[in-house]
């Protein structure tokens, strides 16, 4: 055991340099705090290392992905993924669960969806709706104004959505989105037909030049997957924002290849720093700081709370929940070939990679009214452009017939792919696997999970939905007649595990309050989403950075003002 | 594999560019049942194919910036004979492209089958399996291997191998053929030729705002939109 040097006394460790360690290393320094950033991953320079430009044919295997490089191998992720050698992580029988770990400074913001619609009202007291999970302590009135922050300074454009449950942003939060494509035209005046609406996706990708004197950003140039990353600094990755802001005010030191394994307690009730070990040399150190930040990923952070403290049941857990209530979003994918679109003129569809527009949920009235026999919502992302036709779309023909079959139908298939809400039960959790441990000593989580009946039918739902959209267009459907069960997504595999450490008004009920400090350790504050107290289907990240910019500063108020001596 | 795997896997596929990795799914890729009986006595799959020799991948952290393929190829000569004929016969040469053949997309399915990956692994017994039954099949119905066909000998039984309904006993080879007609697929349309026949545009930096569909592209949408009965619902 060795402690590292101290060439600065360190006001708060931050552990993990994702959206949420990005943004409390960012809101802490500026706020003159001296911070130590602890990244598990390797060091990580998105201008050195992303291949923008390369023809996938440049790749091995035509880029496809495989076990090493799950999302393609100019994928940005390096270093981690589905598994990680030496690190693993067990179930429970009958569990089919899967984890995507990074090991990479920026963590899982070099590679993301970039969706960011704000939660709404109904969002934050669902329990309040239809007395199922637990209301959140905080309302959308406490954090409307750091979604308002946080868009502006990370960067997203979008339109108004106008919806129940689905706030606008206020003026000046949102840069113009870009133009709908013809396949994302098409599918909105199939689904406005049938009473679907669809809406501009607010969308972490700049659409206008961000100037900094530091990490000057570029508006989107309109070509390369997002996935790869960005050098132009277009997407929003905190490697190419917030890190180097941080850094730049030169109160942030940020040690790479360093494995949280424990909090340290003081001799008091405060926690006196963290311990982690090298993951080049397996050396353990330890640091002191006055606040601990866990920003390390919903289950890291669990599971380095549960491999603290004393008793064999972790620290923060006199509530008992650390670890359980943990949610994924469900996923599910349809898919059609619409004859009309087959042969259509060709133009530049890359647009800002992604989707331009997206389905909200829109049932909400009918939900209250007890039509529906799921509660909670989902939402659509939608694809189709063009590009190679997917296997399922060309026929089992050979010679000139298939040239032309993959002409006609280039760019004439669309996809709607669902993201919905789960509610915690009491079958979905992470522990300490009591017999397993990773090859640096430190025990490992072992998950359980299950999708409750809300899922299923929320997803056969979803199911009716699209098919409908793709009927109104004459499509082809090229989904398999399975199940609702069997076209659903394994749990973790949409990457938005939540919960496992929730927040609450009511401490023994919950580990952490409404600004994510623990109830029974009040210099641990938890920025990541292992604070959410529900997991709404919209995608969690504008949320993780709205919450954790919250939570920074009234650290920072806390650690300034004398409270937390 | 679940096959709600495959379909996430195959929708990431799409979501990032030319849906350049899309995963056969394993369901419907041989219709079973009676099907359409096959017009010749139908010969055994092959049961034993030597697995690949011990290699290694490229790793979880390989340089982005230099991709480089550290397996080595393994197709014998006559295999790879044999794939590049397929590949100038299931995308022959014409006026806008080359062939499959030609234009050496025989290697890419050398480079698949010789990955040390579990899809490349089972996609190699396929693909191996699949070139000795054809040698075999040929040997019964004309006593030559598949190569020393003639074109119409080697039509005739491609299109046995692209029935809609094949009875069970062509299931396998049909199979086969399905996953090799995807992988030449791949191959073609993801080189520049490829992209250039399917009349692709993309790839090209656009400074300012995305410009949208040009007026060729919205004349057809207004036009499609009229024939579905969609045409107050154009805008977004």
């Amino acid at each position: 055991m060795t402690f590292a040097a101290a060439d600065a006394a360190i006001d708060v460790v931050i552990v993990g340099s994702g959206a949420a360690g990005g943004m409390a290393a960012y809101s802490l320094t500026k706020a003159g705090l001296r911070c130590l950033m602890l990244e598990a991953g390797r060091n990580y320079d998105p201008q050195a290392e992303v291949n923008m430009f390369a023809p996938e044919s440049d790749a091995p295997l035509r880029g496809s992905g495989t076990p090493d490089k799950p999302f393609g191998y100019f994928d940005a992720t390096v270093d981690g993924g589905w598994q990680i050698e030496g690190e693993p992580y067990t179930m429970q029988e009958g569990t089919d669960f899967r984890w995507w770990r990074p090991r990479m400074l920026g963590g899982r913001t070099n590679h993301w969806g970039r969706h960011v619609p704000r939660f709404g009202a109904y969002d934050f007291k669902p329990f309040s709706r239809d007395g199922l999970g637990v209301d959140w302590p905080i309302g959308y009135d406490d954090v409307a104004p750091f979604y308002d922050r946080v868009e502006r300074m990370i960067g997203v454009n979008g339109g108004p959505i106008g919806l129940e449950n689905h706030p606008d942003s206020p003026a000046g939060c949102l840069m113009p989105p870009p133009k709908p494509r013809v396949p994302e035209m098409l599918i909105t005046a199939a689904a406005e037909s049938l009473g679907i609406p669809v809406r501009a996706a607010h969308t972490a990708v700049l659409t206008r030049d961000m100037p900094d004197p530091v990490a000057p950003r570029s508006a989107c140039f309109n070509a390369t997957p997002c996935t790869r990353g960005c050098t132009i600094g277009a997407m929003f990755q905190t490697t190419t924002s917030l890190l180097p802001m941080a850094k730049a005010t030169g109160k942030l030191r940020v040690v790479t290849d360093a494995m949280v394994s424990r909090v340290v307690m003081g001799s008091g009730t405060r926690a006196a720093g963290v311990e982690y070990v090298d993951r080049k040399t397996g050396q353990r150190h330890q640091v002191t700081a006055r606040a601990v930040v866990l920003a390390a990923g919903t289950g890291e952070t669990t599971r380095l709370l549960l491999n603290s403290g004393k008793d064999g049941r972790g620290l923060a857990n006199s509530s008992g929940e650390l670890g359980r209530n943990l949610t994924d979003s469900t996923g599910a994918s349809f898919r059609a070939y619409i004859p009309g679109l087959a042969n259509r003129p060709r133009y530049n569809e890359d647009g800002i990679g992604g989707q331009h527009i997206y389905i909200p949920f829109w049932l909400y009235e009918q939900q209250k009214r007890g039509e529906l026999d799921f509660a909670r919502g989902y939402h659509f992302e939608i694809n189709g452009r063009f590009g190679i036709p997917p296997e399922t779309a060309l026929p089992r023909v050979w010679g000139p017939a298939l040239k032309q079959a993959v002409r006609a139908r280039s760019g004439a298939t669309i996809g709607l792919v669902l993201r919905g809400e789960m509610i915690p039960n009491k079958d979905s959790y992470c522990e300490i696997d009591p017999g397993v441990k990773d090859r640096f000593g430190i025990p490992v989580l072992r998950f359980a999970f299950k999708w409750s009946q809300h899922e299923v039918n929320q997803v056969a739902h979803g199911r009716r939905a699209a098919h409908s959209v793709f009927r109104r267009l004459n499509g082809t459907i090229l989904d398999p007649d399975l199940p609702p069960e069997r076209i659903m997504t394994a749990g973790g595999e949409i990457i938005h595990e939540l919960g496992t450490a929730r927040m609450g008004a009511d401490k023994r009920m919950s580990v952490v309050d409404g600004y994510g400090q623990t109830w029974d350790v009040d210099n641990i504050i938890l920025m990541d989403g292992a604070t959410f107290a529900s997991g709404p289907h919209k995608n969690p990240t504008l949320t993780i950075l709205a919450l954790a910019l919250r939570a920074s500063e009234r650290l920072a108020a806390r650690l300034t003002s004398g409270a937390l001596a | 594999m679940t096959i709600s795997r495959r379909t996430t896997l195959q929708w990431f596929a799409t979501a990032t560019t030319l849906s350049l990795a899309s995963w056969t799914p394993a369901f419907g890729a041989v219709a079973t049942g009676a099907g359409v009986p096959p017009p010749f006595d139908v010969v055994d799959w092959p049961v034993n194919v030597a697995p690949l020799p011990p290699t290694k991948g490229y790793g979880r952290d390989p340089d982005l910036t230099d991709p480089q393929v550290p397996w080595p190829l393994t197709f014998t000569k006559a295999q790879r004979a044999a794939i590049d004929l397929l590949g100038d016969m299931i995308l022959p040469a014409d006026a806008a492209s080359p062939g499959a053949g030609k234009l050496g997309v025989g290697a890419f399915i050398d480079e698949w089958i010789s990955a040390p990956y579990p899809r490349q692994q089972d996609d190699r017994t396929t693909v191996i399996a699949g070139l000795s039954w054809l040698d075999a099949q040929s040997r019964a119905l004309h006593r030559t291997p598949f190569a020393a066909l003639t074109t119409a000998q080697r039509g005739t039984l491609l299109d046995a191998l692209t029935s809609d309904a094949p009875a069970p006993a062509l299931a396998r080879p049909v199979a086969f053929m399905d996953r090799l007609r995807n992988l030449f697929v791949l191959g073609f349309y993801s080189l520049p030729e490829g992209k250039a026949d399917m009349g692709f545009i993309g790839d090209q930096v656009i400074e300012g705002a995305y410009p949208g569909p040009d007026d060729k592209a919205l004349a057809h949408l207004t036009a499609l939109m009229k024939e579905l009965k969609l045409d107050d619902k154009a805008r977004v």
